[in-house]
């Protein structure tokens, strides 16, 4: 097999939640080797607070399976320095620390220019670097509000803000999203021979798909508001309810043909097709009638059989699948491999998401297993840092490789 | 560093854009950093044109909000690559691209003969991204999916919407966005390999795969310990501490992970009794009291505005943010001072605000050089300037229906 496109790059991580621990995991997945600085000072928010803990949690396994783990103090001015040193052999740091953090550490882009001036710095933040609210404080979950996801994930004539579920999507597509930028400066680095500075907020790269919705606004001054699940290029479209306990299948039907074959296979099981639903404005504007219409049919079945069914006839259809779905009775993961199974070495028998793009000649893979706290500190002091085994020691005994 | 050294990152770099809406979000971020791109429609335009908002309502191929913003900074040309004078200028295109990019479905680019070898037969440093709804293997790699069938299969629609009602779609198409991304990413790594390799090579992108990475923790908890999050079933998990909350006017959510962050929340709360024990210090102890906890909280929130609880949560180092709407999004100060939006024309629709490159990027930022391109606006541009046609053969392919 051809040699993974990043070989060679080396990726330091000063990082902490999801966000900027994927931007690096992304990169290592195609070759780059990932050193996660962290501190046993306390465990990261997927470490958890408890130390017995710190190498059991697969959300940890899913965010830095690959890496290498290198316990430094960075509270001491020991620690800033040997993650300097580090940082000098490398060609990429990624952070995603509260705005001042890294400058406090002296490793802000003025300061990093001059120890590395080939480096790449990509600064992850949920506002980005500047503005007045450029220092918020901010997880996964906060940054679909500001930007209006939340606001807008709801049902038609919604009170409440609640209907959005927990998912934390910004944090993965800003990580890829990051992920695409730093490769774009190593390209730009192979051509001119200059690093550069990446300021990432995850709320932009979250607001880049809603640019309809501020269209909307700015175009036709009027506030966009929550849609549900309706749609005005497709009809049928949504979730049908099928046989089985809150069991659902997604419908979309978007042409002539794709309704006719759909109908045809729903009159062919016994129901009478109401005229009213001869064109698409007819279904449009009858649309309860044509989802209770398509329920009484897809009650019936298990939503795997209404998927298969409709794919058979070339029409749109999916399982709105739970987690269990996933493993259990998705055959296009079983079949790709995507469900990922690594023994780590404390917490046994983990399953992560694999690498969901193949490149032909240099493909991605999940490249090993979590690091444990600490798990490559003796190895990178020694092999990159240069230090011996007595200094090691001695950095250890005074909680500076800690 | 003089000015003209700060070219965007894919300056130069030519991009064919033959996908549908599942790669919009993928030609965007190209052209936003500097590439090339080349929208081919076919003549009747392209179908992301009759997706709604429109301008002033008035459903029109050229006033689709949807289309301009994910097509500006593109070139466009019509092009029917079913016809065989399609096809061959499609590949004489393809010659001199350094990208394709297409969502055809793998079935349907053999029919089309429009495969990665048929593509790059000419070029071999060519580089051709497959968006695809189930990737070009496995027993789904025929199946259809719009973009809500990528989200219902990656378990993120089960997760939305309140108990006891269907599972809910959000806004903006994150199953596309993600796959769109991964794309990018892709394409970026495997411009990288040729410059040191000079090979071009395919990239294979499964939707299906990408929207199982956007959940969340899902399955690496559900393969740990076999717990299953469900849409109707949110009491005692926690959830129920970071549903938002209602205040005023409107909502906010409060979301703490640091111990430090509950100690400041309950300091600024005036440390009320029900929740001031250490014992709610752990969060496993407020994860298992949220009646307790989101009770003391939703009080407070009551109090005040969203904004009051933003500006002083968040001087307060606290993670607390306000439910906006995109208008409020827009007009806030943070995006008017970072300049997210750049104020574009368009020949239609008149003067706009476009959502500009993310993220950026010091020294080779992205830029907007141009509005969403007419239909065939650029056909003479390309075809006779760049492939050397002459206008009798225009007015030919035109009279053929080609473009």
């Amino acid at each position: 097999m051809s040699k993974l496109p990043l070989e060679g790059i080396r990726v330091v991580e000063l990082t902490t939640g999801a966000a900027g621990p994927t931007v690096a995991r992304v990169l290592c997945e195609f070759g780059a080797e990932v050193i996660r600085c962290e501190t046993r000072l306390r465990g990261d928010g997927h470490r958890g607070e408890d130390p017995k803990l710190w190498n059991m949690k697969p959300d940890f396994m899913k965010l830095q399976r690959g890496k290498k783990s290198f316990t430094v103090n960075m509270q001491t001015p020991k620690g800033r320095e040997l993650v300097k040193e580090l940082v000098k052999k490398s060609d990429v740091l990624v952070e995603n620390f509260g705005l001042g953090i890294l400058e406090k550490w002296g490793l802000d882009w003025p300061r990093l220019k001059d120890i590395n001036p080939r480096c790449i710095l990509i600064r992850v933040k949920g506002m980005g670097c500047t503005g007045p609210h450029a220092a918020d404080l901010t997880y996964g979950p906060n940054v679909g509000n500001t930007m209006g996801t939340t606001y807008l994930w709801n049902y038609p004539g919604a009170v409440t803000a609640t209907a959005e579920p927990r998912t934390q999507h910004p944090d993965f597509m800003g990580g890829v999203t990051g992920a695409f930028a730093v490769v774009l400066a190593l390209i730009h680095r192979k051509k001119t021979g200059r690093g550069q500075w990446i300021d990432s907020a995850q709320v932009e790269i979250g607001a880049s798909i809603l640019g309809p919705k501020y269209l909307e606004y700015s175009v036709n001054h009027r506030e966009p508001q929550p849609q549900g699940n309706r749609s005005l290029t497709a009809a049928p479209y949504g979730p049908y309810q099928c046989k089985g306990d809150d069991r659902w299948c997604v419908i979309s039907v978007y042409t002539e043909d794709e309704w006719e074959r759909l109908a045809n296979l729903l009159e062919k099981s016994g129901l009478k097709r109401d005229p009213k639903f001869a064109t698409h404005l007819q279904r449009v504007r009858h649309k309860d009638d044509l989802d209770k219409w398509i329920t009484s049919w897809t009650l019936r079945h298990d939503p795997y059989e209404v998927m298969e069914l409709l794919q058979d006839i070339d029409v749109c259809a999916a399982v709105v699948q739970d987690v269990e779905d996933q493993f259990k009775r998705d055959k296009q993961y079983a079949a790709t491999g995507f469900l990922v199974n690594m023994t780590e070495p404390e917490a046994g028998d983990v399953v992560t998401e694999g690498v969901p793009m193949r490149l032909s000649e240099t493909p991605g893979k999940v490249r090993g297993l979590a690091p444990l706290m600490g798990e490559h500190t003796h190895e990178i002091a020694r092999e990159l840092l240069g230090l011996r085994d007595q200094e090691i020691k001695q950095l250890e005994e005074e909680k500076v490789l800690y | 560093m003089n000015e003209s050294d700060r070219t965007a990152p894919l300056a130069g770099y030519r991009v064919l854009d033959l996908g549908g809406p599942l790669a919009l979000h993928c030609t965007k971020l190209l052209a936003d950093m500097g590439a090339d791109v080349i929208k081919i429609e076919p003549p009747s335009g392209d179908e992301s044109r009759r997706v709604p908002p429109f301008k002033d309502d008035l459903p029109h191929p050229e006033k689709s909000l949807y289309f301009l913003h994910f097509n500006t900074n593109k070139r466009g040309i019509t092009l029917d690559i079913e016809k065989p004078d399609g096809r061959a200028i499609l590949l004489e295109l393809a010659g001199k691209a350094d990208v394709v990019i297409e969502t055809f479905r793998p079935s349907r680019a053999k029919e089309l003969r429009l495969t990665y070898p048929d593509l790059s037969a000419g070029n071999p440093g060519l580089i051709v991204a497959s968006i695809t709804p189930f990737g070009q293997s496995g027993p789904w790699r025929d199946y259809k999916a719009s973009d809500i069938a990528g989200i219902a299969l990656g378990n993120l629609l089960y997760l939305a919407g309140e108990p006891g009602e269907p599972p809910l779609q959000p806004p903006g198409e994150i199953a596309y966005g993600m796959a769109s991304t991964y794309g990018a990413f892709g394409i970026a790594t495997a411009l990288y390999h040729r410059l040191k390799s000079g090979r071009g090579q395919q990239i294979d992108v499964s939707m299906h795969e990408c929207a199982g990475h956007i959940a969340g923790y899902f399955i690496p908890n559900y393969g740990y310990t076999g717990a299953k999050p469900a849409r109707a079933s949110r009491k005692g998990e926690e959830t129920d501490l970071y549903d938002p909350y209602a205040t005023k006017n409107g909502y906010a959510r409060i979301f703490i992970i640091p111990v430090e962050q509950w100690r400041r929340l309950v300091d600024w709360m005036g440390r009320p009794a029900a929740i001031s024990g250490p014992e709610f210090e752990k969060m496993s102890y407020r994860r298992q009291h949220p009646e307790i906890v989101v009770g003391a909280i939703a009080e407070f929130c009551r109090r005040h505005t969203k904004e009051e609880l933003y500006e002083e949560g968040q001087k307060r180092r606290i993670a607390v943010t306000p439910i906006n709407t995109a208008g409020e999004f827009i007009n806030s100060e943070q995006v008017k001072e970072r300049g997210i939006f750049v104020d574009m024309e368009h020949p239609v629709i008149g003067k706009y605000a476009h959502f500009g490159p993310v993220p950026r990027l010091s020294e080779s930022a992205g830029e907007i050089t141009r509005t969403a391109p007419l239909i065939g606006q650029h056909n003479k541009e390309i075809y006779c300037g760049e492939l050397g046609m002459s206008n009798d053969d225009l007015t030919a392919l035109r009279a053929s229906g080609v473009i």
